[in-house]
């Protein structure tokens, strides 16, 4: 099937944006502010404007115009910043950022702590703007807007930056985040493309990180001859370093007001005619089109459109409706898994051991669901982890009551895979899935203690509870095993007796699971692993240790698990 | 080629220039609020009746509230300009809606009109300028009341509705019934798509004292063309970013910061090119680009296209004259072909948003080929449920409380069943949502006889598997508003209440088990005995009316094992109403299986 055509909206996107006074009113605000001799090589000033219009709010970060001269060049290193760490998902990665911007922002810390906290209470647009470095401050600073920012904010940020240089080395492409990010960029301009890799000095210090700087959210490439946005950080990077390598390298100053009025004039008139090159493909008919208008020769400065498309067409594939019809996929595996364990129930030896102990045909057909579930669930923890801790965590609050029930139903199904050749030693350190883990550990984070009152409407219906521990038949197993090696004759006295420590903290374990009601019944199935478990246990604590008791002996000897649940 | 206008929009072409003659005459006739006019066909000696609206170039009759002036239609007048998902009322103009309100009194008494009603004759409604918007609600008005089909033609007229406003008129099959002429660069047809201002007001003036006859070459007023040719250019760019697919998410962010013109074109648009020949276009978002693109400023200069802009406002009778007399008119629909774009003046960029909106109907054509094929097995999976509710009498247990039982087998693989459709029937309201199938999708019979089926016999299943995981405990009840019962099936009986013109929430059968359910929680709560007295009178009157008069609800509610007559033979005999009836209903039915 030959594949439905595709389309570039960068110019489209750019002529709303040029056309609405969004970028107008944001530009219009920006002063210039006179040098603090003291102060940095330049310096930046947030000064905030509470009501120009109802229900909008600007922030400007005013800059010295030496901003944009004399201190860039040096102040160009990358250093790393425990202040911007919530960009990073998770603890272990680090972020740098440049060694100017973060200066800035530093100095005015205190101020912006204050300034945040007070934006966070208002309703309505709130436009954060700068120029040059101001710019980088904006964005700095709207980034640690969005960290302490919650869903239920009633206030819409957008940070609008003028000819700023690039920031950090972090990406946040995959984030929501970028979208708050619109930097406008003329070809004329040589401060943005500044620190590309090949525009950059050595690093000034030993401490400098030898990472680079990725652009992230959109920018509005213009040139005198019209404009273009692209949110692609490598084609981004691509068109700053032909930019930058053509403009004079003489520092000069880019009015974007005038520019602007250029640009407006320019969207309502029928543009460029370029005849005879239309290939008829209209994604590449487009981005020839917009390229150029930009300054860009996508055959001279080797730009490979086929991949963009590519790209694009990979990005066309996850609708909404597709989104629906995988969800109800999920949920449809889900209920066909759930009913396999209630088959394995009445077989009176419940589903772990159901499917540890397996004919060919049934098993097959659970490891085509198991399949299906891990793929989807995998790709869900793989999206929220490659999100800003903040955004991650609300997106992953949606469905950790699904994720959960998903790892309690289909991790104890692949621990019985790991255990049933006989081979498989300790799992969870040795085998577990990385994706269990951060499930298992965020659902940790977001479970609030129980009370009295919910322990005892889980005693009721304990019968229809899946084992909180998705890992509770590992222990099962490593408890068997351990079984096994005291009564084996060519263990050690050291094994044995690690053994033995083994069973007696497993032991506690157990007990202290049910007693929490955290456990199904269906562990006390007659034909269980559990069962068997217990079985073996006994025969040895009468043949060798006659004296020992433990709670959960007393438990299990008394025979009260027949009233539980 | 070859084909005349009147061929492509399904009208003679002999009524075309008088209807647009009487419709200038009544624009400037403000005493009186129409004209009527007989036109004879040569041919078949047949004639058709022209009422032509009356216009003003008062400011405050084209922008009511800034900055758009619109208004959620009357849908008492207008029930079907809505949407049947979750897209809302179709938006107007509310200065128009109010004059077209001043006009319908006076209008549906008009003696004309009757005599044609009653000798079925073909009736115009036609309208100049502002005269264009009343002619456009009068006509939609008797759509609705279904008392005539009326044809509308108008000429230079502004827009009156948004995308809501368009969507249901092609929902509905209407769509073709109008028609609008457009010049080249006629200011009027754009303002609508810039916010008022001051350069709107100039460009009224003119006109009024222009056609006021008082002032025969007022000064024209300058500066405006930019002011309102950019904010159009906005919203045709933001419509092409949808329409190319834009994949940067930043467009919602940067959309919420700018606030756009909602009206949007509807109808068959003619565009006059200036030459003598006619573009005749019906994709509403071909449309839209090309009213935007071919007033752009190409080689000669802003002040000559500015005065052209509103020259041509008053240019439409010689150009009719010219080229309705020749056949030089040609149809977009199938695709823009270059070389007759050529009169238009396109950039390669507008043939790039031409090719989009062209894209766009593909793919909503090729989405409903996809739905076509889900459609057999939506057919395949309500089989086996028929099958499964049928075997689920003979327990007299019903397949409502069998599935909520869950203990077989053929519970589980209804429940399979069950999910499957969901999937089907999720992924078609998503593409609804999105605009992505055709605008008479649901206005399709077969489509709303399958899912009234769907509806009526897997509902209650998720109602009984949300009442089984007590899922009320956190949702709330399954029906609230906005609350937890699946939009499907909202919409899929919002379709049958719109076909069957039922208000809103009257076609709720399918509910009757979570009635029920309901009611045993809230009793057993002990809420206001009162209310919950009434709701089992509403309950009970509901269900007879449902069993008796429109089948719509299967007796197998009636066995003896479900939870129904369970729950109904414990209520005190003071609750009920209709007692008697229920008891028969239920002895015959056990004596019937």
């Amino acid at each position: 099937m030959s594949q439905a055509p595709l389309f570039s909206s960068a110019g489209e996107l750019a002529n709303l944006v040029v056309n609405s006074n969004l970028i107008d009113v944001a530009w219009a605000n920006i002063p210039e502010i006179q040098i603090d001799p003291a102060a940095f090589p330049c310096s930046v000033e947030p000064m905030v404007d509470y009501s120009p219009t109802p229900n909008r709010t600007i922030v400007v970060f005013a800059s010295s115009p030496n901003c944009t001269q004399y201190p860039l060049r040096e102040g160009g290193d990358l250093v790393q910043s425990s202040l911007f760490q919530f960009l990073c998902p998770n603890e272990c990665s680090s972020v740098s950022i440049n060694k100017a911007a973060l200066y800035l922002f530093t100095s005015l810390e205190s101020q912006l702590h204050g300034l945040k906290t007070k934006l966070s209470e208002r309703e309505g647009q709130l436009i954060i703007t700068g120029h040059s470095l101001g710019g980088s401050v904006a964005a700095l600073f709207t980034l640690y807007l969005l960290d302490s920012m919650d869903k239920k904010s009633k206030c819409r940020p957008i940070c609008i930056t003028f000819g700023s240089p690039l920031i950090g080395d972090f990406g946040l492409q995959h984030s929501q985040w970028n979208s708050f990010f619109l930097h406008v960029v003329s070809n004329k301009d040589p401060v943005p493309g500044l620190f590309l890799p090949s525009r950059r000095s050595p690093p000034t210090s030993s401490h400098s990180q030898t990472s680079v700087y990725k652009p992230f959210g959109t920018y509005l490439l213009c040139s005198e001859h019209g404009c273009a946005c692209f949110d692609d950080p490598d084609l981004i990077l691509k068109i700053l370093t032909v930019a930058s390598s053509e403009v004079s390298g003489e520092l000069q100053v880019v009015d974007y007001g005038e520019l602007l009025r250029k640009l407006k004039n320019k969207a309502i008139w029928k543009g460029p005619q370029l005849a005879g090159e239309r290939s008829g493909n209209p994604f590449s008919d487009g981005i020839v089109m917009e390229l150029k208008t930009i300054g860009i020769d996508t055959a001279k400065h080797n730009i490979d459109i086929s991949e963009m498309e590519k790209e694009a067409r990979s990005l066309t594939k996850n609708t909404k409706a597709s989104e629906a019809k995988k969800l109800n996929n999920i949920k449809k595996a889900m209920a066909q898994l759930e009913w396999y364990k209630k088959k394995a129930e009445d077989e009176k030896k419940g589903y772990y051991d159901c499917f540890r102990n397996e004919e060919k045909t049934r098993h097959v057909k659970v490891q085509g669901l198991m399949a299906e579930l891990t793929t989807y669930w995998e790709d869900m923890v793989a999206e929220a982890e490659r999100k800003p801790q903040k955004e991650g965590k609300s997106f992953r609050t949606g469905w950790l009551f699904a994720g959960t029930t998903y790892r309690r139903m289909v991790e104890p199904l692949d621990i019985a895979d790991f255990y049933k050749g006989g081979d498989g030693r300790d799992y969870i350190n040795s085998k577990r899935s990385q994706h269990y883990k951060l499930l298992e550990q965020w659902y940790k984070e977001a479970a609030k203690p129980p009370t009295r009152e919910d322990l005892d409407s889980k005693k009721k219906k304990v019968s229809v509870l899946l084992t909180e521990d998705s890992c509770f038949w590992a222990h099962v197993e490593e408890a068997i095993l351990s079984c096994q090696s005291l009564t084996n004759a060519n263990s050690t006295t050291e094994q044995r007796e690690s053994s033995w420590g083994n069973l007696v903290m497993f032991g506690e374990y157990v007990m202290e699971q049910i007693e929490n009601c955290a456990v199904s019944p269906e562990i006390f199935l007659s034909g269980s692993s559990f069962m068997t478990w217990w079985g073996e246990y006994k025969a040895y604590i009468h043949n060798f240790r006659n004296f020992y008791s433990s709670r959960l002996v007393e438990y299990m000897k008394r025979g009260s698990y027949n009233q539980y649940g | 080629m070859g084909e005349t206008v009147g061929n492509l929009i399904g009208l003679n072409d002999e009524v075309i220039h008088p209807a647009a003659t009487l419709a200038v005459e009544a624009h400037n006739s403000p005493s009186k609020q129409f004209l009527v006019k007989k036109i004879k066909i040569r041919h078949d000696l047949s004639s058709v009746v022209v009422l032509a609206f009356s216009g003003s170039m008062l400011p405050e009759d084209w922008f009511g509230q800034p900055p758009f002036g619109e208004t959620e239609i009357d849908t008492g007048k207008f029930p079907s300009l809505t949407s049947l998902n979750d897209g809302g009322d179709a938006v107007v103009n509310g200065s128009f809606l109010r004059r077209f309100n001043d006009v319908l009194d006076k209008l549906s008494h008009a003696k004309e009109l009757k005599a044609a009603i009653e000798k079925k004759k073909q009736v115009v409604f036609a309208g100049y300028s502002s005269g264009g918007p009343i002619a456009i609600l009068a006509t939609l008005y008797f759509l609705e009341n279904q008392t005539l089909s009326p044809r509308c033609l108008t000429f230079g007229s502004p827009l009156v509705g948004d995308r809501i406003f368009g969507h249901a008129l092609r929902r509905e099959g209407w769509s073709d019934y109008f028609t609008h002429f457009v010049m080249k660069y006629d200011i009027i047809p754009r303002i609508m798509l810039s916010p008022s201002s001051t350069e709107h007001k100039q460009i009224l003036n003119y006109f009024k004292s222009k056609f006021d006859k008082k002032n025969i070459n007022p000064a024209p007023p300058s500066g405006f063309y930019h002011t309102v040719m950019g904010n159009a250019s906005s919203v045709a760019s933001y419509e092409a970013c949808h329409l190319m697919g834009c994949r940067n998410p930043s467009l919602d962010i940067i959309k919420s910061f700018i606030k756009l013109s909602p009206y949007r074109p509807s109808g068959t648009y003619v565009f006059c090119t200036g030459n003598g020949n006619l573009v005749v276009v019906k994709n509403p978002n071909a449309v839209l680009q090309i009213l935007i693109h071919c007033a752009e400023l190409g080689e000669s200069n802003t002040a000559e296209v500015e005065k052209r802009s509103l020259d041509e406002h008053s240019a439409y009778l010689s150009e009719l004259k010219e080229c309705l007399g020749m056949q030089a008119v040609v149809s977009l629909d199938g695709g823009p072909a270059t070389a007759t774009l050529n009169d238009l003046g396109l950039s390669p960029q507008a043939m790039l948003c031409l090719q989009a909106a062209e894209e766009f109907e593909n793919r909503r054509s090729r989405n409903l080929e996809k739905i076509r094929k889900y459609l057999e097995k939506i057919e395949v999976e309500l089989q086996m449920l028929r099958k499964y509710k049928e075997n689920a009498q003979i327990s007299r247990l019903g397949y409502y409380d069998s599935f909520k039982l869950q203990n077989e087998d053929d519970d589980f693989h209804a429940n399979v069943s069950r999910l499957e459709l969901a999937g089907i029937w999720d992924e078609i309201k998503e593409m609804l949502k999105e605009f992505e199938l055709p605008d008479d999708f649901e206005n399709k019979p077969e489509i709303i006889d399958l899912g009234t089926e769907y509806r009526r016999l897997v509902e209650p299943l998720d109602i009984a598997n949300f009442y089984r995981h007590s899922k009320d405990k956190e949702t709330g009840a399954y029906v609230i508003g906005g609350g937890p019962r699946p939009k499907r099936y909202r919409f899929i009986q919002r379709w049958l209440e719109h076909r069957e013109k039922k208000p809103f929430g009257s076609r709720s059968e399918s509910l009757f088990w979570a009635g029920v359910e309901q009611l045993g929680i809230d009793i057993k709560k002990k809420k206001n005995l009162q209310e919950i007295k009434d709701r089992i009178r509403q309950l009970e009157r509901n269900m007879i009316a449902w069993i008796d008069v429109d089948k719509s609800l299967d007796k197998d509610v009636l066995l003896e094992k479900t939870t129904f007559v369970k729950w109904w033979r414990d209520l005190p005999r003071e609750c009920n109403s209709e007692s008697e009836r229920i008891e028969k209903l239920i002895g015959e039915k056990a004596a019937g299986v």
